[in-house]
């Protein structure tokens, strides 16, 4: 059993806060992503956990075990850089065994080790090579490798996919997805693509300046987002937010608007209809066609710019008049506060 | 030739000041050429003859020259080292340490040469009266052989270590600092993440301070001049102190240049033993 339990975690650099009260728990098993903007705290609260930084305040418990005074080394975590930290002089066998090495473990059982990552990473050939007659996936997955043969209880990876070109970012993704689900070990994974923490994540940890702002399954966040920050911050094109009147146009509410000062909907929720069969109209002033799809920008009379997702053959010409309508049940209210909340029934 | 009209004021330069005296040297080591007489005879080898076969002061000056380089490259290189891995990091008054070890490196070498000579004085020197407060008679440090070669070898080492740390400052900053973290997380001592990878990431650095600490050290002249002048009983007279003898105090100009080539065969060869254990290392 190796859950993860942060309790009113702090972090201050001199003046600084940068983590501020953070309370999580992760489970046995689980894959966790932390994701925000840069700044948020996420590779700090990671470093955090294993035990590169030492905490302000607060309680970390890895496997019901209290580890704020625990070395790195103790508390049973391996990590995956960003820039891999592959040691440039060594081999990828030496740099694999070298946790095993310093821990004095013999030398078969360490080539032993060190034989079944690299099998399960098909990187058996490449055992003797350096990490820069390498290509970046091969570092890649190298570093997990030398994470994997440690038998960690918890997996850090600290946006181990940034460096690597989209293809290959898609590619190593589903391996690491994959990896969990053979390993079936805590895995907690930084990033700030969201695709990335959509795809990988049983629990998505939103976090802004050192908060975190919602925690939740992809869907839930994806469906249910806390707050406007959340609800922009998950789903791509970011949702659109439009003061709360715009909501009676887009479509027919049972309930009165208060106490939502905005709403929200998703571009991918917009239907585009000629301007007399939606109340709320606008202007197309950009059209961006990616193929599956097309991105409106869509100028409103009352000055807001919203997005549209078009997939339809025919495209409507830029400064061309469209009507857009939504679903009730696609429309997300927020309060003054910007935190999520329900409309009253009439 | 407008290429070589823009290159020729270096050119230029070059030509009469480093290749015309190198090939000059090349040509006066063949000859017996006294500067007081202006009598210039050429002799072929025999002055290399001379120098390698029957003049017993040219072993024991290129003795003392290696004593004097094995004493200070390990000695400077270590202190360098130390003192980088000490101040490589920011904290506070960091950069007035930096400048503390470093300021020796661009003063005078005369000057450094003479403020130490006072301070090594036999019992007026001031190292001496700090010894004897606690209760050691300090020796005659520059009238002793023994002691001589050492003195000079310290304060020298000291004048110069700050260069070299900085190179070592440079090196260490260059080293990723996940390397260390990646280390440490694997269970990795602070003297284990040293020795496995901070050391061996240093090597191209190493090479490079030990190639030019040798060869300075062979080169050394200033400080000798300054602070023993070859003695006691010739203790410290190295190999540049002995060519400056023969050329400008004796007059032996031919001479000189030929004691000139083999110390530039010398250090030539010291280098190329050095890169090639490095490239041997790295293999």
């Amino acid at each position: 059993m190796t859950n993860v339990l942060l309790k009113g975690i702090e972090k201050r650099f001199g003046s600084v806060e940068v983590i501020r009260g953070v309370d999580l728990q992760i489970d046995d098993g689980e894959f966790v992503v932390f994701v925000g903007p840069s700044g948020c705290g996420k590779s700090t609260l990671l470093r955090l956990i294993s035990g590169l930084e030492h905490i302000s305040a607060g309680d970390i418990l890895i496997g019901d075990r209290l580890v704020n005074e625990v070395q790195p080394a103790q508390r049973g975590v391996a990590m995956v850089f960003q820039s891999y930290a592959l040691y440039p002089h060594l081999t990828v066998r030496d740099n694999m065994g070298f946790g095993l090495k310093v821990r004095k473990m013999p030398a078969d059982e360490r080539q032993k080790r060190v034989a079944e990552a690299a099998a399960t990473l098909k990187l058996d050939t490449l055992l003797d090579r350096y990490p820069r007659e390498l290509s970046g996936g091969q570092r890649q997955r190298v570093a997990i490798g030398r994470a994997i043969v440690g038998h960690p209880d918890v997996f850090l990876f600290d946006e181990p996919l940034s460096n690597l070109d989209a293809e290959l970012r898609v590619h190593m993704r589903s391996e690491i997805a994959a990896l969990h689900k053979r390993l079936a070990t805590t895995m907690i994974y930084v990033t700030h693509d969201q695709i990335e923490a959509m795809t990988l994540a049983d629990k998505i940890v939103v976090l802004r300046d050192g908060r975190v702002e919602q925690v939740g399954s992809p869907r839930t966040l994806y469906e249910n987002p806390a707050n406007i920050f959340v609800a922009q911050f998950i789903g791509s094109p970011k949702m659109n937010v439009l003061p709360a009147d715009a909501a009676p146009l887009l479509a027919a509410l049972p309930a009165t608007l208060s106490p939502a000062e905005s709403v929200g909907v998703r571009p991918e929720h917009l239907m585009v209809v000629k301007p007399g069969e939606g109340i709320l109209r606008g202007k197309v002033t950009l059209a961006e066609y990616t193929g599956a799809v097309t991105l409106l920008h869509v100028a409103l009379a009352d000055g807001h710019t919203c997005l549209a997702i078009y997939d339809k053959q025919e495209m409507p010409e830029v400064g061309a008049e469209i009507g857009l309508k939504a679903d009730a049940r696609d429309l997300h209210f927020f309060d003054s506060h910007g935190q999520a909340t329900k409309l009253r029934s009439n | 030739m407008e290429a070589w009209l823009f290159v020729s004021p270096s050119a230029v330069g070059f030509l009469i000041f480093f290749l015309g005296p190198l090939c000059a040297v090349v040509y006066f080591s063949m000859t017996e050429w006294n500067l007081l007489t202006q009598q210039a005879a050429f002799v072929g080898l025999a002055n290399f003859e001379d120098a390698l076969l029957e003049n017993p002061d040219f072993w024991h000056v290129v003795r003392n020259s290696v004593i004097f380089a094995l004493g200070l490259v390990p000695l400077n290189m270590a202190l360098a080292l130390t003192l980088a891995l000490a101040l490589s990091r920011p904290f506070f008054g960091v950069v007035f340490f930096r400048t503390v070890f470093f300021a020796p490196v661009v003063t005078s070498a005369i000057a450094w040469a003479i403020v130490w000579k006072f301070l090594l004085q036999g019992e007026g020197g001031f190292i001496n009266q700090m010894l004897a407060i606690v209760g050691i008679s300090g020796p005659n440090w520059l009238r002793e052989p023994n002691w001589a070669m050492a003195a000079v070898i310290v304060t020298r080492v000291i004048k110069m270590v700050g260069l070299n740390m900085i190179l070592y400052i440079a090196a260490l900053q260059a080293i990723p600092r996940d390397y260390e973290a990646a280390a440490r997380l694997e269970g990795a001592s602070r003297w284990q993440i040293f020795r496995m990878i901070i050391w061996p990431l240093l090597a191209p650095t190493t090479l490079i301070i030990m190639v030019i600490t040798t060869i300075g050290s062979f080169k050394v002249f200033d400080h000798i001049y300054q602070m023993t002048g070859g003695g006691p009983e010739n203790g410290t007279l190295v190999l540049a102190f002995y060519i400056y003898q023969q050329g400008f105090k004796f007059f032996n100009i031919g001479y000189a240049s030929a004691l000139a080539m083999i110390m530039f065969v010398i250090v030539m060869m010291l280098t190329i033993v050095q890169v090639m254990l490095r490239r041997k290392g790295a293999e």
